[in-house]
């Protein structure tokens, strides 16, 4: 890795180049009379003139923010007026999307301008502008090889891993200062893939000089990252998808995916968040190679199945060719680079508010499968609600991503336009059901109406159901076999009852097992719950363990929660495992961590991730938060920096610290 | 004894992925009950063959609900009502279960740790002090074709050291002290069944591994380390560095941890 590089933009020197957007604003653009695709044309063109080309020391690839904001392109007023007409998702931006980089960067922009429509040429004009005068701050600086690469992309195609790689970088740049967000980087090793074999068989690229490469392109996705929206820092959705198979079955994993593991876990930065394909057949070095990473402590990668994913997505219509190139959205909601128009994370269906929900009427379930009739029913009215909240789906067009996928504007949907639903806090109602289960209708050891008024006073009358519920009643994780039955029919009916509904673009609804901000919002709004957790205890992140259940560790977790169906639930939302990061440390500790993913991924679980923390670390980083400013933490779908994180992510991250393997 | 007791076993944990007790991946069972007192233990449960309060010492707010009587069965030992803490913070460590119970638990996790080239770990407390539960385990395991492994203090009856050695497939053995007299004074007990134990199993041909917890001012003295090497001669031998957060159990359990007060003395 480049270290003065490293040092530069960790160290954040170039936020002295930083500056304000000058230009015309939503009220002059709406006095002009521009509809919101001239609107965004003409922004990107005005940031790319007042962008100053930067290049920072020892950097390859050329290409940063200096203009630091954008102004929106549409004033309140016509916001108003459009969210009266429409449903309009997050910030109104698409986002979330995994844009065809290759095509693109195979033509060259002056080719795709020959086809595109006119807001989409002056943006080609402007970045083939900004991209010129790149080229001349890279002569005065006597970079002759920039200046080489920058005289041929991004106006003709790619013919260099060099030059496709500052292609990627240039396309990536463009879509964020588009207005975009949540841009991810797809499946980088199979797309890069043609042009690190050409290099290397030719002779003209050295596998060292490869890696320099790649590294220099990681520490640049951290250089603007910080200027990109989302929840928190860190959640800016810059994923890549390594390994998995290609259209013809064949395995993509490669020297260059190797390349890209090694060079993650030596810049230990946020960005790019590395995902792994991998299945049943994957060999066991795969795996090791995977829990090297792990051990560098940044929560990747995150692994996924395609044994289930691929059937999954086939399942809900998706076609062969495209269910075979998924990658992975800003989290981990599966997408289709270039045809996915999905909007994969719309909502959320919080399980245990359909146990609460369901609970209230307890009193007049005389058996577990009354009772059970009634959680189905109102998982029904949770989706009736859901799906109808959801009319008309408007996003902001797009003039720059249109080019990097199959569709004539990809704000008005694309080949799919499936919609997303996150499952929360499956485990608390699973746990909730086995203990309705066995402590009412099995053993009797409460009335209907006492178990009801344990729950509603929060159990401060009925300690003893509490003490069993915490201390005895079976758990998911704990592989007994009673919460899990609930689970698979809880996932099964979720994802059922979706079956057969069309959204407005005239695709489907997936399900999905994850939670993303939803496990803090979700326990906040609600009281006790049946299986033990009491009022403002926090649900568990995606699909894992309630937080206090006592577990005897990873074997039966992943055994418990790869019980059900999961080809069922690929929108996505992975069983998180912590481990010591001492646990690395043990002779052999890397090998066995990869038996464990390998073994997770045989038993048919989804998707996993991993996480090797110390408690000791993050505890003392709450107390001297500058002595680490880079320690890493997973939070839901992506890496952050714990000492960034609010309190209450910080205590969330702690609190699932106490329940490390 | 009857003959119940010997088909149930008292256990205290069983901890999935232990990465340092034996080949691979190893599932370890936790046996309640120790003959010995190390003053150093970090597993104070494990000390006591019954089953005993544990309690969230840094919880509690002293409250004295739990200071009830009441008609749980299961509480009458203990004087206080395990069902009463409003936080839930009093729990029952130590489990009774059959042989098949915890072999039906234990195979659950067969078909990874075959995988994983591991296997099962019986540890402590002191495994042979429950010897015909252990045997009985043993040989089911056996019956499975799972790999074994024992973790002993070696201070058992010789002949129910090698009945127990003939039925597993590693024998992992601590050597604390080798004199008799601090032996005695740190652990509790002669440590002469211990010596004809090793000595027994380093010429057996059982695939077997020594280990000595280096306790700082006790066990890691150049006399004590040197003894020991010389009643262990080519067998592989682990010395186990003193964890810091060793005593911590110990207020859960209303116990106070004896190393800590004689530090200053030994030291
Ligand atoms: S009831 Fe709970 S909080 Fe109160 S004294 Fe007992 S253990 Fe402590
Ligand atoms: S032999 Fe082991 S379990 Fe027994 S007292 Fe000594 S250290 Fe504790």
């Amino acid at each position: 890795m480049n270290k003065e590089l490293y040092a530069f933009i960790t160290g954040k020197h170039h936020h002295i180049w930083r500056k304000d957007y000058c230009g015309p604003d939503a009220a002059a653009w709406k006095k002009a009379g521009l509809t919101p695709r001239e609107r965004m044309a003409d922004r990107f063109v005005k940031l790319c003139e007042q962008e100053d080309p930067c290049l920072l020391p020892g950097q390859k690839l050329a290409f940063i923010r200096t203009v630091k904001n954008l102004p929106d392109v549409l004033t309140e007023e016509e916001w108003t007026d459009i969210r009266a007409k429409h449903h309009i998702h997050e910030l109104g931006y698409l986002s979330n999307l995994s844009p065809d980089y290759a095509t693109v960067m195979g033509t060259g922009l002056l080719k795709a301008k020959e086809t595109a429509d006119p807001c989409t040429a002056k943006e080609i004009d402007a970045l083939i502008g900004l991209a010129a005068r790149y080229r001349e701050a890279a002569l005065k600086a006597g970079d002759t090889a920039m200046a080489d690469v920058l005289a041929h992309v991004p106006a003709y195609g790619a013919r260099t891993f060099r030059e496709a790689l500052q292609m990627l970088r240039i396309l990536h740049w463009s879509v964020w200062a588009e207005g975009e967000y949540h841009n991810t980087l797809g499946r980088f090793d199979l797309y890069m893939k043609p042009y690190f074999e050409r290099d290397i068989q030719a002779g003209t690229l050295t596998r060292e000089e490869a890696y320099e490469l790649i590294c220099d392109f990681f520490l640049d996705c951290n250089i603007d990252s910080d200027l990109y929206p989302g929840i928190q820092q860190g959640d800016n959705g810059q994923s890549m998808m390594l390994g998995g198979i290609d259209k013809d079955g064949n395995s993509v994993y490669s020297d260059l995916s190797v390349l890209c593991l090694r060079a993650s876990g030596e810049i230990r930065l946020i960005d790019p968040k590395i995902n792994l394909r991998v299945s049943k057949d994957t060999p066991l070095e795969v795996f090791k190679e995977g829990s090297r990473l792990t051990a560098a402590g940044l929560g990747f990668p995150q692994y996924s199945n395609d044994d289930i994913v691929i059937p999954g997505l086939e399942k809900l219509g998706y076609a062969h060719e495209d269910a075979v190139n998924y990658a992975v959205a800003a989290c981990w909601e599966f997408i289709i680079p270039r045809t996915g128009a999905d909007i994969a994370n719309i909502g959320a269906l919080s399980f245990p508010k359909v146990i609460d929900k369901a609970f209230k009427k307890i009193t007049f379930c005389e058996t577990m499968e009354d009772f059970w009739a009634e959680v189905e029913a109102v998982i029904k009215a949770e989706l009736d609600e859901m799906t109808a909240a959801i009319g008309d789906v408007w996003f902001i067009p797009a003039p720059f991503m249109d080019l990097l996928a199959d569709s004539e504007d990809i704000s008005r949907g694309g080949r799919y336009n499936n919609f997303g639903f996150h499952g929360t806090g499956v485990a608390c109602a699973a746990d909730a059901l086995a203990a309705v289960e066995k402590y009412l209708f099995t053993e009797k050891l409460r009335t209907a109406e006492e178990y009801l008024a344990a729950v509603e006073n929060d159990y401060r009358e009925d300690t003893e159901l509490l003490s069993l519920l915490r201390n005895r009643a079976p758990k998911m994780g704990q592989n007994t076999g009673a919460p899990e039955k609930w689970a698979k029919k809880l996932l099964h009916t979720f994802a059922s009852l979706l079956e057969g509904r069309k959204n407005c673009r005239g695709g489907c609804y997936r399900a999905g097992t994850g939670t993303a901000m939803y496990y803090l919002w979700h326990s906040d709004e609600l009281g006790a719950s049946p299986d033990g957790r009491r009022k403002g205890e926090p649900l568990g992140t995606n699909y894992s363990a309630s937080l206090f259940s006592k577990l005897d560790g990873p074997v039966s977790i992943v055994d418990s929660f790869t019980s059900p169906d999961l080809t069922e639930t690929v929108n996505g939302g992975p069983l998180t495992l912590e481990f010591q990061q001492k646990m690395f440390d043990a002779p052999d500790g890397v090998d066995k961590v990869a038996h464990l993913v390998r073994y997770f991924i045989r038993k048919g679980g989804h998707q996993l991730q991993l996480n090797a923390v110390s408690r000791d670390t993050l505890l003392d980083a709450q107390e001297h938060p500058e002595k680490y400013p880079h320690l890493i933490v997973r939070v839901w779908g992506w890496s952050a920096y714990f000492v960034e994180l609010d309190k209450c992510y910080q205590d969330q991250v702690l609190r699932r610290q106490e329940y490390v393997l | 004894m009857t003959n119940v007791i010997f088909h149930t076993g008292v256990i205290f944990d069983i901890k999935e992925f232990a990465l340092h007790d034996g080949p691979g991946v190893r599932t370890t069972v936790f046996f309640k009950g120790c003959p010995l007192r190390c003053v150093w233990c970090h597993n104070p449960e494990g000390l006591s063959p019954k089953l005993q309060l544990m309690t969230k010492e840094s919880s509690c707010k002293k409250c004295g609900s739990c200071a009830v009587s009441c008609s749980h069965e299961e509480c009458q030992p203990f004087g206080r009502c395990i069902y009463a803490c409003p936080d839930a913070l009093i729990s029952v460590c130590g489990r009774e279960m059959t042989c098949d119970e915890l072999f039906d638990r234990l195979m659950k996790d067969a078909g990874f740790l075959r995988e994983s080239e591991g296997g099962i770990t019986f540890s402590g407390g002191e495994p042979l002090m429950q010897p015909e539960f252990l045997a009985k385990m043993l040989d089911r395991l056996r019956e499975a074709d799972i790999h074994t492994a024992i973790e002993t203090c070696g201070y058992a009856r010789p002949e129910i050291f090698r009945e127990i050695a003939g039925k597993t497939d590693l024998v992992i053995m601590d050597l604390k002290l080798a004199d008799e007299e601090l032996h005695r004074k740190y652990t509790g007990v002669s440590n002469r069944w211990i010596l004809e134990n090793a000595a027994w199993l380093k010429e057996s041909g059982k695939a077997h591994i020594f280990r000595t917890p280096l306790i700082p001012g006790i066990t890691d003295t150049e006399e004590n380390l040197a003894a020991i090497k010389a009643i262990i001669g080519d067998s592989e031998h682990e010395l186990l560095p003193y964890n810091e957060l060793a005593g911590a159990k110990y207020p859960m359990l209303g116990e106070t941890y004896r190393y800590d007060q004689m530090k200053g003395s030994v030291l």
